[in-house]
């Protein structure tokens, strides 16, 4: 599993991330901060497309394809969604 | 030390359990000899082609035949040079000219291929500060485009302008210009993009510009064949189309329009027309020829049309799950990939060939037999299709009962 990647997010993002993955989660791999998408997830990107269109609706916010190349782990993910909503919120 | 394609080994295994027998392979087949726009012989027997997307017919109009024999003797085979060194003739003027005053438009550039322009344009038109909106389903040409752009990309979800307000929304405080990239006809299912509502959408916010990909609606929507754009009356807020030659206009190039001042800048900012040599001038010629057959080409999309709706109404009777609705391309859906080669090993087999797509080149991951029709396709050519595509759906398993079928046709004869 990675190292965390700078900041760690707030449990409340995590947590409403692991929610929705629970239906995308074919291969039954443990949901914790350090799951990677494609390794531990099995995420091609077709599901990866469809993953984060759930996520734009459940934060509000709109995911730039630009940033999926860093995002490796759910706790990746996390952190740049908060990054987002703060970006959206100024 | 792994070899050195072995991170497609899922693709590999999948493609083997796919179509690695003794069967055809669908994504190598092979035309000894093409009999007409309709027809070529492939394994030996004389083939129905309905998955060319030659929509008008137009790859032996006897016009750009004569047109591109001359070119090829007066210029030679190849121009061996860039648009921006030796690479363009008096043909390629005269192509972008025959464009602008086709679409009606100030600036016309002439790339090498569709592919080509929608590289060329998407990586270069915005900047750093810049935000592209593009729909979900977007061509992979449009994807790798981006992916060149300094932009931020987001996607909308396919043809729902709602979800593109609310984005644009999003970023209406953000400095920085905003382009909006739709298809026409989207490629796979064909259907159209709900272009008078996302035109709604881009008028509220402000440094919205609107760039559509009207590969597959060139020639075959609107009166004089100018695509969707002009089919909704909405020319003039389209402020970029891209285009193809490969599709209706019968041969290959890539093309976009526009009337936006500066686009001549993009001549030199652009890589893919800078650094690839030009359309040689036989293709050229044929192009510009084709381009005033579309124009005058009404009669061969009403031909066109009723084609269409004479398949999707044969393949629906059969009880075939059809995606496309009043679309030169009639998409159906196989329950998985596994069935879908089987459906389109027997269509190969009868003397018919369709595309075979399969997830993720497809929407929703739908495997699909892909028909798109021709202008030239005759009634008897099609009920052959129409005949080949029932018994081999019986043998998939995919027909409904042949009362049903009864049924369902006197229903669509009813109308
Ligand atoms: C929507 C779309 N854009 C662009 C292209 C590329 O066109 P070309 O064949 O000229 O490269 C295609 C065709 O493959 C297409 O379907």
């Amino acid at each position: 599993m990675n190292a965390p990647t700078g900041a760690e997010p707030s449990p409340d993002t995590l947590a409403a991330l692991f929610e929705i993955l629970k239906s995308f989660n074919k291969t039954g791999a443990e949901l914790a901060p350090g799951t990677r998408f494609s390794e531990d997830l099995n995420f091609d990107s077709l599901v990866v497309m469809e993953f984060i269109a759930v996520v734009e609706d459940a934060f509000d916010i709109s995911v730039p394809l630009n940033i999926l190349p860093d995002v490796a782990t759910i706790r990746d993910l996390a952190v740049a969604v908060e990054k987002i909503v703060a970006e959206d919120k100024l | 030390m792994a070899a050195l394609l072995d991170r497609f080994a899922p693709i590999m295994s999948q493609r083997d359990a796919l179509f690695g027998d003794e069967g055809v392979n669908p994504f190598q087949v092979k035309m000894d000899q093409v009999l007409s726009q309709t027809e070529a012989m492939i394994g030996g027997r004389r083939t129905i082609l309905v998955g060319t997307n030659n929509y008008l017919g137009l790859t032996f109009a006897p016009e750009a035949l004569k047109a591109a024999h001359e070119a090829l003797e007066a210029c030679g085979t190849g121009t061996t040079g860039s648009r921006v060194a030796n690479g363009t003739y008096y043909g390629h003027k005269e192509l972008e000219d025959t464009l602008r005053e086709f679409f009606g438009k100030e600036h016309a550039m002439v790339f090498s291929t569709g592919f080509l322009a929608n590289l060329g344009i998407l990586s270069t038109l915005m900047g750093p500060e810049d935000y592209i909106l593009m729909d979900a389903d977007c061509h992979a040409s449009i994807y790798d485009g981006v992916r060149g752009s300094t932009a931020q990309i987001i996607r909308f979800r396919h043809n729902d302008a709602a979800d593109l307000d609310k984005r644009l929304a999003r970023l209406a405080d953000k400095p920085g210009n905003k382009l909006i990239v739709i298809e026409g006809i989207y490629s796979m299912l064909g259907d159209k993009a709900p272009l008078a509502d996302i035109v709604a959408v881009k008028k509220k916010y402000e440094n919205v510009y609107l760039l559509s990909d009207e590969a597959h609606s060139l020639g075959v929507l609107g009166k004089y064949g100018r695509g969707l754009p002009e089919e909704v009356g909405c020319e003039d807020d389209v402020d970029f189309i891209v285009g193809t030659f490969s599709k209706s206009v019968g041969t290959v190039g890539g093309f976009c329009v526009s009337n936006h001042p500066q686009f001549d800048i993009l001549r030199l900012m652009t890589r893919a027309y800078v650094f690839t040599a030009s359309l040689p001038p036989s293709v050229v010629a044929s192009a510009t020829v084709n381009l005033g057959l579309v124009k005058n080409g009404g009669a061969l999309r009403k031909r066109l049309m009723r084609n269409a709706q004479k398949l999707h109404a044969g393949l629906t009777a059969i009880g075939l799950k059809i995606a496309s609705e009043n679309s030169p391309v009639v998409a159906v859906v196989a329950p998985d990939p596994m069935v879908a080669v089987a459906f389109w090993r027997g269509l190969i087999e009868a003397g018919v060939y369709v595309n075979l797509a399969l997830p993720p080149a497809t929407p929703y991951g739908y495997s699909l037999l892909r028909a798109s029709l021709c202008a030239a396709h005759t009634e008897e050519q099609l009920d052959e299709v129409i005949a080949i595509f029932a018994q081999v759906a019986a043998k998939v398993g995919l027909a409904s009962s042949p009362e049903k079928q009864v049924a369902e046709r006197k229903r669509i004869a009813v109308g």
